[in-house]
């Protein structure tokens, strides 16, 4: 009786507000949205292919690229894994692990800020934008005193860490840490109780905590559904366990819940490094790289090691043959990906203009997903 | 003859120019205020390159208006397609006419009777130059971003007008000169009618098309505005109707609602009397308060567009009609209630409560509000 | 840990205090004083650690290719040859560059290269501060020996930790804002 006026329109490839080249085959009734299918591959370059050429060591600046926006993370993946491989997990030096620690909760605070920039400009806040992208400089500022670079950052080797921090570069830590925490609270100030933002965000985009847990999403989507599954306390890796931080969880599962649970998430990483500050003070100096050959060829086998990304679980699956020094094989589970999926589900009978919103809470980057 | 032929068409003529060109210069103005002051206001320079801080950006961007290619859609219908542009414009510069910028009768160019009224029937015609431009594009997205963008005009019309009904009752009169003599005698009508005040700055925005309400203009939504097919000259002529009607609305708002040329309030200050007792002086004196009021109005337009999201189309729809509207009915309902009762001036107090409370709950000092999202569960 | 909606008072939703702490907050950001850096008339000084332009010293260099295979782009082209000469009385062998040519379009500065290199002080560094490599021409971009050492048409500094160095103490840069 009624004919449904199904229509195909193509979220392209090149739209501002899909971060990367994402292309959405949108089913749309009026406005209502009847079906979302992400289509992807636009990014793709091969770096699974490439990674079968290289040296290991060789490979740490081409991992920074998938998710240029937070390299430190998959440096810090792909190096735990390899050391899994040969089996030198205990043997870093403590130095190098609160290192390690601390660029990846700076990393993780710089992955957020972007996230929250970006999602409030789609939104149509444009304000957050500036202020997140300030205070992200300042992030970037460090780690480019630390390592020379500031986007792809190649700030980790095998067994360690490449070089000791410069003078100073604590005390920078410490003045940023002493005033982000008034930043994050300038950003509220302008989102958390507006009542427009509530609108927009709030009931849009709601995952079940069973239907998250189908689907395989992992990071603040998983959390903002009430899961509390975070692999820094589920599966502790360098010197999570004595550290002190909470893990925030959200309610219901929508937008809301996921941005507050990332504000949270930004807060605890402060808290963090906080922490890691007076303890990396303590360890001597120098003391950088576990003791393994230079060559680096691991036994044959095959090893899968994840870790907590800003953007969720980031796995690195390595089977190596023994007898190169380049991997016979090596897969990465991108978080993004996986999230990804979730997008049709979330988008069901919500409206065209809350695609954009749904894009940007999933925090999808398209260089993970495409690699 | 001659006196009748100065008084009733040379003068108006001229004065209408005299305040055409002022509020030109405002608008061309406008456009790099918006841009400095949206800069500033979000922790960056606007645009510092062009003049000593970017001044003659207001010259560089005309002119490349004006050098543009002019890319016209073959399959555009053209009448339509000129005109849309124009039509915007139209009501704007008539309006101009009605709205008196200082005191009578040298600063208003014309005194109608009937002036609100025929101020709404005209800014209402805005909407047509909306639907043309967007229809006569050609283009889908184009047809139904003027669509959407035409409904939330004129679903925003209805608060618009009903708001200032209750103006109306309190002061009697349709003539803006007399609304503005009544406000200096008793206090400025954004006392008594604070949530007319608010429903109208609501309205306004929503009119103009401007941060919260500029769904049909963003750009990150996948339907594309109406101006989308338009290139050089007449995206600057859509540019200057919204700038125009802008101005406008804040003269109206200013008119009604904050006391027009005066500076005074139950009969102290600056006064029309006292302003005419200081002869022309006093009249341009009048003047400038009414055009560094319109100003402020215009960088609050530019302060909304700084801080807020953006409606989606549906909410704004239901903002409109299921919330403005009840509410400027439930104000009208109110102030008749206190005209029964003949206790006009205790309408003031809800204003100044209002206003006494939002300020004390804003600048209490925090209650650590943001860190409550830390405690442990 | 859960995340707690923060529930709003009356007075909150009646007043508007939400929509008025947002505009609290962007005015007073507007009369913060503003971070902005105006390139190109002031520039920023990237750190010491900086990873920018090449610098490569023929004297220094062993012939070596350890920094050829650290590459993970393969972009480092050297050729080498031996040749006897004579020391104190002994022939000895050497290796001598012939060429050392680096393709700087495809190079991602990733420092592997200047990790590789076993000289103290090394070779070939990158700490150079300079990042405006842009050229008009693509040939421009590919480097032979010579122009690894003295090339001068890009903007350079002065004060760099000596010939490639690493200092003893590195000084942070402050940070602003």
């Amino acid at each position: 009786m009624f004919d449904v006026h199904e229509m195909e329109v193509n979220f392209g490839p090149q739209h501002p507000s899909t971060h990367g080249v994402l292309r959405v085959l949108l089913k749309v009734d009026g406005e209502r949205i009847i079906d979302a299918k992400p289509v992807i591959g636009y990014l793709h370059r091969g770096t699974e292919k490439l990674f079968e050429h290289m040296a290991y060591p060789q490979c740490i600046p081409h991992t920074d690229r998938m998710d240029y926006v937070a390299s430190a993370t998959n440096n810090l993946g792909f190096v735990e894994t390899v050391e899994k491989m040969m089996g030198v997990t205990k043997m870093i030096p403590r130095r190098a692990q609160l290192m390690r620690v601390m660029l990846s909760e700076l990393q993780r605070i710089s992955s957020h800020l972007l996230w929250l920039a970006t999602h409030a400009i789609d939104i149509g806040a444009m304000t957050p934008f500036f202020y997140c992208f300030r205070e992200r400089e300042q992030v970037l500022d460090l780690f480019e005193a630390y390592c020379g670079a500031r986007l792809t950052l190649n700030c980790m080797r095998i067994g360690g860490m490449p070089e000791d921090l410069p003078y100073g570069w604590l005390d920078d830590v410490e003045e940023f840490c002493a005033k982000f925490d008034a930043a994050v609270d300038e950003y509220e100030s302008l989102l958390t109780n507006n009542r427009i933002w509530k609108r927009r965000t709030v009931g849009i985009g709601v995952l079940s905590p069973e239907e998250a847990i189908d689907w395989g999403i992992t990071g603040p989507p998983l959390r903002g559904s009430g899961v509390e599954w975070d692999l820094r306390r589920a599966q502790p890796y360098e010197c999570y366990p004595e550290l002190e931080f909470d893990i925030p969880v959200g309610k219901n599962g929508d937008t809301y819940d996921r941005y507050l649970v990332r504000m949270a998430e930004m807060r605890q990483s402060n808290r963090i490094l906080k922490q890691c500050i007076p303890l990396i003070k303590q360890t001597p100096e120098g003391d950088l790289k576990a003791k393994i050959s230079k060559v680096i060829r691991p036994p044959e086998g095959e090893v899968y090691h994840s870790i907590e990304s800003p953007k969720g679980e980031l796995g690195y699956y390595i089977v190596s043959d023994g007898k190169t020094q380049n991997a016979y094989r090596c897969h990465v589970r991108p978080p993004s990906f996986v999230n990804l999926q979730a997008l049709p589900a979330m988008a069901q009978g919500h409206l065209v203009s809350d695609l954009v919103a749904l894009i940007g809470t999933i925090d999808i980057v398209l260089g993970e997903v495409d690699r | 003859m001659n006196k009748a032929l100065m008084t009733y068409l040379v003068w108006p003529v001229a004065k209408f120019l005299i305040a055409f060109i002022i509020v030109q210069v405002i608008v061309a103005a406008m456009n790099w205020i918006e841009r400095r002051l949206l800069g500033l206001m979000q922790a960056r320079l606007g645009p510092n390159r062009v003049g000593p801080k970017g001044l003659l950006q207001i010259i560089a961007d005309p002119i490349k208006f004006i050098l543009k290619e002019d890319i016209v859609p073959s399959s555009a219908e053209k009448v339509a397609y000129y005109l849309g542009p124009m039509l915007p414009l139209l009501p704007a510069f008539v309006v101009f006419c009605l709205i008196p910028y200082g005191p009578p009768p040298t600063f208003t160019v014309t005194r109608v009777n009937v002036g609100l009224l025929l101020i709404l029937a005209l800014t209402s015609t805005a909407v047509y130059g909306i639907i043309l431009g967007g229809w006569a594009s050609n283009n889908k997205y184009s047809l139904m971003g003027g669509l959407r963008s035409a409904a939330q005009m004129v679903s925003y019309e209805v608060p618009f007008g009903l708001s200032i009904v209750g103006v109306l009752m309190i002061t009697g009169s349709l003539d803006l000169v007399t609304i503005v003599r009544y406000q200096e005698i008793n206090a400025w009508n954004f006392l008594p009618q604070i949530v007319a005040c608010f429903i109208f700055l609501v309205s306004m925005n929503a009119e103009n098309n401007r941060t919260p309400f500029d769904l049909p203009e963003a750009e990150s939504e996948l339907v594309a505005g109406y101006h989308t097919e338009y290139s050089a000259m007449k995206f600057a002529f859509f540019m200057l109707g919204e700038y125009s009607m802008m101005i406008v609305n804040s003269s109206l708002i200013v008119t009604l609602f904050f006391g027009g040329w005066t500076l005074g309030m139950f009969g102290f200050g600056l006064t029309t009397e006292v302003l005419k007792g200081m002869g022309l002086l006093g009249g341009l004196i009048g003047a400038t308060i009414f055009f560094v009021k319109v100003m402020l109005f215009l960088l609050m337009y530019v302060w909304f567009r700084a801080t807020f999201p953006r409606f989606r189309f549906d909410q704004l729809m239901d903002l409109g009609w299921k919330f403005m509207i009840p509410l400027a009915l439930a104000n009208i309902f109110v102030t008749g209630i206190f005209i029964l009762l003949g206790q006009e001036r205790l309408m003031y107090w809800i204003g100044i409560v209002t206003i006494a409370l939002a300020a004390f709950y804003l600048f209490k000092p925090k209650r650590a509000a943001a860190q409550k999202v830390v405690h442990a569960s | 840990m859960l995340v707690e909606y923060p529930k709003p008072r009356w007075s909150d939703k009646f007043l508007l205090l939400d929509l008025l702490e947002g505009l609290k907050t962007t005015l007073r950001e507007l009369f913060k004083p503003k971070v902005t850096v105006r390139y190109p008339e002031e520039r920023m000084e990237p750190a010491d650690r900086f990873r920018g332009m090449f610098k490569f010293s023929y004297d220094r260099c062993i012939a070596c290719k350890l920094c050829a295979v650290a590459c993970p782009i393969d972009i480092i082209y050297i050729d080498v040859h031996d040749e006897m000469i004579e020391e104190g009385g002994k022939k000895k062998k050497i290796k001598v560059l012939d060429r050392y040519d680096i393709d700087v379009k495809r190079c991602m500065f990733c420092a592997l290269c200047e990790e590789a290199c076993p000289t103290k002080p090394k070779s070939i560094w990158l700490t150079t501060k300079t990042y405006e490599l842009a050229s008009y021409d693509r040939n421009d971009l590919y480097f032979n020996m010579q122009q690894l050492e003295y090339w001068d048409d890009r903007p350079k500094y002065t004060g760099l930790p000596d010939d490639g160095e690493r200092p003893q103490i590195d000084e942070t840069r402050l940070l602003k804002g």
